[in-house]
Order: structure tokens, then sequence, then C-alpha cells
């Protein structure tokens, strides 16, 4: 915690470029500054460095430990470049323009200084490039291409052999060979300032310098796989990819992840049909560039315990599998004979495509038993006004608050991308962070107020010492985790922060009340009009009840009739299989053109990266197909007539990229006046509380060996001294 | 009126060979009988894998596709389509595959309804 502490007492001091940027706006401008880059003139402002400098008018300088998310190291030297009137060249990472510099980043003395820092590099640096994983996106042989010398002085005439390095076991994730670690330093600065897990660090100094964690411990963090990416070499390269594939026969799919609410925007890369990786994709709104391990890493749960072909359970109960015709025949009769009693569960998985066309199906058959796995409190309001579900203000100005409060959730593992803005705004500005709930690791510190209810009511009354902080905020925050809305008072906990966040002073336009759901499909199904929770399934005790990738076990087969026909559409056979008398294989999130609506109310579309294994179908097709062998044909044979459908229902579901605002916070609140619940005392209360519950929490990551090895290895490093 | 406008259309048509349906139809028998009498030749003749009975099945279901067809000049006009694939059959013109492709294979058209589609898996 040194160097977050360190960091708060150099505030104003440049600590990220990126965000000195954004804090330099506030006050007003101070007058711009030229300098010329290769004799181009260019008006900055003061205090950015030679290299933004540079990059403004487009000339890119090499560099290995510069990032322009991470503080300024200046230790590679690879960005010196000549500056006029200079007697040694600058690193251009570090250094701040000056009025009327004349920089030149392609002069005589800049391509010396590069080639040697070159050969200083190659002394160390084994020529493993043949067997090495980052072979082909490696930042090094790039630059050494590029800007090295095209001879080599290094002869081994001692035959002493290179600077060799033990390799660290940090976990089951990240494959180290330090051999290749060229010291750049952004491994550790990641770790301390973006995961806030500060395990890394550098022993030695000199040819003896090593990178490491100084004891043998595996690096706890839920974000571990960015320091892969980050690595300009191959000494942190991912450990269930390593000698899988190669860069240039791949193929690269955009995408977006789907394993929690936050919908981080991804790249799937593919080759012979299988999903090889999943890296992450740029997208300032929400996750800048950095995803979660799980969003990384659980892709191997795509090929295990996957449903290939339709099933049918026979009478002596054993699930065999069948031809679809014989399935939707099947299916079909006993939706049939059940008439107007058929009920629809929605699992966290289920996109919205799937979701309005089983709504249409249901809807057409007369019944309205659509429900949603995940509860959400329908008194008051309820999921009528699109404010009170939604993590309203956005995920991206999370880092501008200036107060937190966190209610029932434990953003690091139910939204880890979410947490690192958190992280981000408590690191560089001063953001005030509590919480109500149990007391769990943010690896931030915040104001632990107590797990019970009744600490909101003092806050409602004004009685508590987070009061007045939470009045005078200018820009505050109430996060509350859709977990603690689940339970029987939800409704009173809502209504009590719908209350709260009316009494706060937030300035124009900041809106204080954010719900956190924990599945992808949560706000899209309330948008379309599920209803949340599964009671109505229990009330109506259906004939049919069709489960889309419900997995949760939110209902029993205790809680159902005997006799009630459960068909299960969904991609895993994890538990909402097992109970299923039908079987309809759908695709995974990689298999399909499928939209999701994140928990800011972000419309995003997955493509398709590999087809879905054996006869899986997508999911609306078998919805589609299904509907017309009942009789009640739905009126959309493609996917441009399903967007159609969709755009119809609710317009933002296709417009892709956008987050539609949601208002009406007076009117919800208002409404909410009427609730009768009462609050309860039970303390609230997450599931997640630790890393080892991070991993694996839907069907694809329990079906995940490499999750499975996360666990493990979480739990074994706990038995640790260190 | 209308009734004499289409009688004299009908008149004004030019005939191809046939002045009427009953000289028509011995063109084709007669078309028929050539074919048929050419068959055993043609099995030995281009080495192919079938028998007479086989080509005589054939070739009738060929003459019945046609079955149908009312119009003379239409008839007259397949009577000497017929004529030239014969030539071309005896004189050697053609080669054991132009033969073979009597017998192709029947393949199943491409699914073009959603249900179809769906279920034999292809988009």
């Amino acid at each position: 915690m040194l160097r977050t502490a360190l960091g708060k007492a150099l505030k104003g001091a440049q600590l990220s470029p990126k965000h000195a940027r954004v804090m330099s706006q506030q006050p007003k401008k101070p007058e711009q500054i030229e300098v010329f880059i290769d004799d181009i003139p260019v008006k900055v402002d003061p205090g950015t460095t030679v290299l933004q400098a540079a990059a403004m008018v487009g000339v890119e300088i090499p560099r290995f430990c510069y990032h322009e998310r991470l503080a300024v190291a200046g230790n590679c030297r690879m960005c010196l470049v000549e500056v006029e009137k200079s007697p040694k060249p600058v690193a251009a990472c570090a250094m701040p323009v000056m009025k009327g510099w004349r920089v030149k980043t392609d002069s005589e003395m800049t391509k010396k200084a590069r080639e040697g820092i070159m050969e200083f590099l190659l002394i160390n640096h084994p020529l493993d490039c043949p067997i090495c994983d980052q072979g082909g996106e490696c930042d090094l042989q790039d630059q050494s291409m590029a800007f090295g010398s095209d001879k080599s002085r290094f002869t081994d005439i001692e035959h002493s052999g290179k600077r060799a390095v033990e390799d660290k076991d940090i976990g089951p994730l990240i494959k180290t060979i330090m051999t290749r670690c060229i010291h750049c330093t952004r491994c550790i600065r990641f770790a301390s300032e973006v995961a806030g897990v500060d395990d890394l660090g550098t022993t030695g100094r000199g040819n003896d310098m090593q990178v490491g964690t100084y004891v043998e411990k595996m690096f706890l963090s839920e974000m571990s796989g960015n320091i892969i990416d980050l690595c300009p070499v191959g000494a942190l390269t991912s450990k269930p990819y390593s000698f899988t594939a190669r860069p240039w026969e791949i193929r690269k799919i955009d995408s977006i992840d789907v394993l929690d609410a936050v919908g981080s925007n991804i790249v799937v890369s593919s080759r012979t049909g299988e999903v090889m990786r999943i890296m992450p994709r740029v997208n300032e709104e929400i996750n800048e560039e950095w995803i979660a391990d799980k969003s990384r890493f659980s892709y191997d749960g795509l090929k295990r315990q996957r449903l290939v072909t339709p099933m049918l359970r026979d009478n002596t109960g054993e699930l065999r599998p069948v031809d679809w015709e014989a399935a939707l025949l099947t299916v079909a009769k006993q939706i049939k004979n059940a008439g107007a009693n058929v009920g629809a569960i929605a699992g966290g998985l289920a996109d919205a495509e799937v979701l309005v066309a089983v709504k249409d199906l249901l809807n057409r058959l007369g019944s309205e038993a659509l429900c949603t796995e995940h509860t959400f409190p329908m008194d008051g309001s309820g999921t009528d006004l699109r404010s009170s579900y939604l993590l309203n203000n956005g995920i991206a100005h999370a880092e501008e608050a200036d107060f937190v409060l966190l209610v029932g959730t434990n953003p690091r593992f139910e939204a880890p991308l979410l947490n690192s803005r958190l992280r981000k705004g408590y690191v560089h500005n001063e953001l005030e962070v509590a919480l109500i709930g149990p007391k769990v690791d943010l690896r931030y510190q915040y104001k632990h107020l107590g797990d019970g209810t009744d600490v909101l009511q003092q806050l409602i009354g004004g009685g508590h010492e987070v009061s007045k902080k939470l009045k005078s905020a200018k820009k505050p925050l109430i996060i509350v985790g859709s977990e603690v809305l689940e339970r029987p008072d939800g409704a009173a906990i809502l209504a009590v922060i719908q209350k709260l966040s009316a009494s706060t002073k937030a300035q124009e336009g900041w809106k204080v009340l954010n719900v956190l759901h924990k599945v992808a499909s949560q706000v899209a199904a309330l948008d379309i009009g599920y209803n949340p929770g599964v009671d109505k399934i229990r009330e109506n005790n259906p004939k049919v009840l069709l489960l889309l990738g419900a997995d949760e076990g939110a209902i029993e087969k205790a809680d159902l009739c005997d006799n009630t026909f459960v068909v299960y559409l969904g991609h895993h056979g994890d538990h909402g299989a097992t109970i299923a008398d039908a079987i309809l294989p759908g695709a995974a999130y990689t298999e399909k053109q499928a939209t999701y609506v994140n928990t800011e109310g972000r419309a995003q579309q997955t493509l398709v990266a590999v087809t879905p294994p054996g006869r899986a179908r997508e999911d609306w097709k078998v919805i589609r197909a299904l509907s017309e062998i009942v009789g009640a044909k739905l009126p959309y044979d493609n996917l441009n007539e399903i967007r159609d459908r969709l755009d119809e229902v609710a317009p933002h579901l296709t417009k892709y990229g956008e987050a539609e605002n949601a208002n009406f916070f007076k009117q919800a609140q208002d409404l909410a006046k009427n609730v009768k619940t009462q609050l309860d005392c039970t303390p609230l209360d997450v599931k997640l509380k630790d890393l080892s519950d991070y991993f694996m929490t839907d069907s694809i990551s329990r079906a995940s060996p490499t999750m499975a090895k996360c666990v493990q290895a979480v739990l074994k490093q706990k038995q640790s001294k260190f | 009126m209308a009734q004499q406008t289409v009688r004299q259309t009908i008149k004004q048509v030019k005939p191809i060979l046939s002045l009427d349906k009953e000289e028509a139809r011995k063109r084709v028998v007669s078309l028929y009988k050539a074919w048929f009498r050419q068959l055993p030749y043609i099995v030995k003749q281009y080495d192919m894998p079938k028998s007479v009975e086989q080509l005589r099945d054939r070739l009738r279901e060929e003459f019945n596709k046609h079955q149908d067809i009312k119009d003379v000049r239409i008839v007259d006009m397949l009577v000497i389509k017929g004529q030239m694939e014969l030539m071309e059959t005896v004189n050697m013109w053609k080669q054991k595959g132009h033969m073979m492709a009597y017998f192709k294979d029947t393949w199943e058209p491409k699914p073009k309804d959603f249900l179809s589609k769906f279920l034999s898996g292809k988009d």
C-alpha cells in the first residue's frame, strides 16, 4: 500500500498521463506552448510529454516501459529522442516539453540511441522466438526489426551463455519465462496501480535485477490476465493458451463478454473451429483495455459439458439423444396439451433475441408466466421505470465520483471492471468509499459501516457519521448489489435507497442511484417485460416449463407438479439440464450473433466466432421452429427480422454501443412510498466474498478446468504462510 | 368475336413439321422406335454399366416426361431435338459420361422454408 499512499501524497503531480489530462481541464486552461516535432509545429498544454506531443502529430516513438494507462517509469530508454541544443538524447515518455523545443525523432543521434538500447536489450534476451508464445505479436521482435542494428556485436567468446533467470510460479493462469524479461516494470505498475495487489516488485540491481513476487506466491488478483497483454515480450504469457496457436493463423472476431453484467468488449480468437483465447478490446466507456480473469480464461468451459444433441427422457428416466424432429414434435405435443398453462424462466446467459422469441411464443399461447431467474422487487414502481434497475450513472463516470456508498455488493468480484474504476478514483481522485454489507477485501480502503439494515435507517435519519459526507458530496454514488434486492425485504431496501439518493445534493445530470446486476441477461429481460423472480411459476404450476439456460437452481423439481414437463434450452449440461425432460441444445455466446444489455443499459452484440457444436442451434431459431410446430408461428425467419421485432419491443435494444439513459427518479421514489414491506433485521450478505468464490459462478465457468484450477490454487495459497 | 380472333391466330401459326396431331404422334412413335432399336448397340458401344432393360425404362421415362404436351409445334420441336440427340449418340459424338448423365442420382432440392432449413441444419 506504500505506493498508493505515495500516490495520494503526490496528487497533482503527474501519475497517469491519461488521468492528468482529464484533471488539467478543470481549472482555467493555461496557455498552450508550441513545439516542433520533426519540424511539424504543434500546440500542446504545458506538462505534455514529448511522446504525447509526438503522438498528436502522428509520430509514434518506440517504447517498452511506457503505457498510457500506467504511471510513467522511464526505465527502458527506448523512447530516447534528440532535442535540438540538448547535449544528450531525452526520454520522450517522461520529459515534459518546453517552449520552442525542436524534437527530432528520426535524426542520426536518435537512431543511434535506439540501436544501442536494442543491442543492450538483446544481449540478455534469449533467441527463443520460434518457441515463444509471444512470437508474432512481440514488441521486442517488431522493434528490433524496425529500429535495431542490422548486425550483432554480441559474440560470446567465453561461452558463458546469456543471463538466465529462474521462472516464477504465480498461479495457474500466467506462465512466466523470466529470462525473457526486459524489466519494463509494466506488470509491477499494473499490479500496484490498477489491480491493487502490490505483490510484484524487483529485486537486485543491474544485471542481477529480477521481477518477481519476492517469495513464491500466487498473484491473487481477479484482473491478473491483463499483465499478459501488458508484457511487451514473452516473459508473461497465458498458461492455458501456451503452445496452442500462432497469432497469424488465428481468426479474430469482436464480441462481448457475458460472464458478468459489465459487458466487457472482447476479441475472440479462434482456429480450427475452437476458441483459442479471449483478449480485451478497447472501449473507454466500459472496460478501458482490461478484462477480468473469468472473462479471459473460462473459454475452455465452452468445449466441455456441452449439450450437442436434442435429448428426451425415456420411461426409464434416462436422457436419450434424439434428432431435432422428434424432440420438437414431443415438446410441441406437450405444449399443445398444456394450452395456456406454459411458463418460462430466463437464466443469466440468455440473449435478447431468445427472450423476445419466447415472450412472443408464450403470449401467443395465452400465457404471461415469463420469469427471470434473478429476483427484483416489484413493489412500488417495480421494473416499470428503468431507472430503478440500472447502473444509471454509467461505468466510466464511477471514477469521477467523490463519495461512493456500496450497499450489499462486492464490486471486486461482481463487476471487477467497475471496481477498477472505483480504485482509480480512490488512487487519483480522493474518492471516499463506504460499504454496508459483509467486510470484504476491495483492494482499496473503505469505511465499513456494518452489515445491518439499521445503518440504512440511520443514514436516512441523518444521524450517521457518514450522512453528512453523503449529503455534501457533489458527485455521490450509491451502488446497490442486485443480490440484496433479491431478499424478501428487497423492496424496502430499494425504497430506502431511493429516498437516500433523493436526499443528496448531486450536481446536475449526476445520477446517484445505481443498481449493479450480476448476470448479463437481467437488464434485457426486464426491458422486454419479464417478471423478475420465479414466484409466478411456483403459483401457476405450469404443465410445461421452459428453462432458458436457467442453471442457478432457482426452481427445483420439488417445486413443480409431478407431471410438469420441463424443457431446457441452453448450451451446458448443468443444473437445469439435469431436471429437464427434454433438452434442446442452444449456442453459447461465442457461437451466435446476439444482443446483450449490460448493467448500465447499453445494448451490445456478440458476433459468431465459431459454429455451435454438434446439432446445437441458435437459441431463437429453436423457439421459432418450435412455434411453427405448435401452430403459433412467429413472424420472423432471419436475424434481421427478429432484430426488427426487438426494435419494435424496445428500440434501445438495437442501438448497439449506446447506453440508453433512464430517468423518472422522482416518480419512482413517490411510488416507493407505497411499499408496505418493512426492513428485515437479517444482515446484508453477498455470495462472492473471496477470490475463490469468484471463478465459478455460471454454467460456462463451472465447466472450465482452468477456473477449477484457479479455485484450487487460491485455496492452496490461503494455506501458505505468505 | 373474341373467339374468332383466337381461331384466326391459330390458323395463322406456321407449322414446324406436322399439320395435325395424328402426324405429330406418328413422328414421336417413329422416334421412339428408332431409339428403342438403337439401345442394345448403345450399351455395347458406350460400355455402359447398365442393361438394355434399364435403358428401355429410362427411354420410356424420358418420353413420358412430355406426355402432357398437347401443342403440335412443341411436340415437333421435341422430336427434332430427340433426333439430334439420337444422331449424336449413333455417331459416337458423345462419350460415356454424357450417356451416364441420363442416370444421374436424384438430389434433394435445397431447403427453402425456415423449418426445413432448421431441421437440416443449413442456413
